[in-house]
């Protein structure tokens, strides 16, 4: 369980430009769409964006404070990759 | 050989031996997740053979494949022995054909999905 401001505090350590959108899918706050807007996604294919993202969320995924992210990356003009 | 080289082993054994697999949470005809059942109806829409494994209760394994993948959750798919995350990114892909481009390559022929007969 974590909540929005944490996740996205945890987002933000690796890339702090970005903007995220967290939507809670279960009310148990452990499954959640999240939308992430960065600068850095730049150049990325999807999957590396993806990773990138995911690398900040690892130990909270491992130690179960998260349990289930459905993913979405976009470049701050609003448009995803390539 | 150390538990982790075994993993590894077995991982590489059972890509090699899918062209389309996916590692998800309980099996294709019992899904233990709602990703995992999205992604084997997703697949089912193809129309190429596929295989999930179950690595839910396998603690080690799932270890091993986020540690080769840079991703923490499942389910995940390797298509052709290369790994394609999740829904989140073949489901873009195939929007855009670029997915149906892979498995075409991948297979050599087109999918055959199943069909249903109607019976007025």
């Amino acid at each position: 369980m974590i909540d929005d401001t944490s996740l996205t505090a945890l987002i933000r350590a690796e890339i702090p430009d970005a903007q995220v959108d967290i939507v809670d899918r279960t009310g148990t706050m452990d499954h959640f769409n999240v939308t992430v807007r960065s600068s850095a996604f730049a150049g990325k294919t999807l999957i590396e964006q993806h990773q990138l993202v995911y690398a900040t969320l690892k130990a909270a995924l491992k130690d179960g404070r998260v349990h289930a992210v459905e993913l979405k990356t976009l470049l701050p003009d609003g448009n995803g990759h390539d | 050989m150390d538990m982790t080289d075994q993993l590894q082993e077995e991982i590489d054994r059972e890509i090699a031996a899918n062209k389309i697999l996916v590692y998800g949470k309980g099996t294709k005809t019992m899904p233990r997740c709602g990703f995992t059942l999205e992604t084997i109806q997703f697949f089912e829409g193809f129309g190429f053979p596929f295989e999930v494994v179950d690595v839910l209760e396998n603690m080690p394994k799932r270890e091993a494949l986020s540690e080769m993948t840079n991703w923490p959750t499942l389910p995940k798919i390797f298509i052709n022995g290369k790994f394609y995350g999740d829904t989140d990114i073949v489901g873009p892909m195939a929007q855009k054909g670029e997915l149906q481009q892979i498995l075409l390559e991948t297979f050599g022929h087109a999918g055959e999905p199943k069909t249903t007969i109607n019976l007025h």
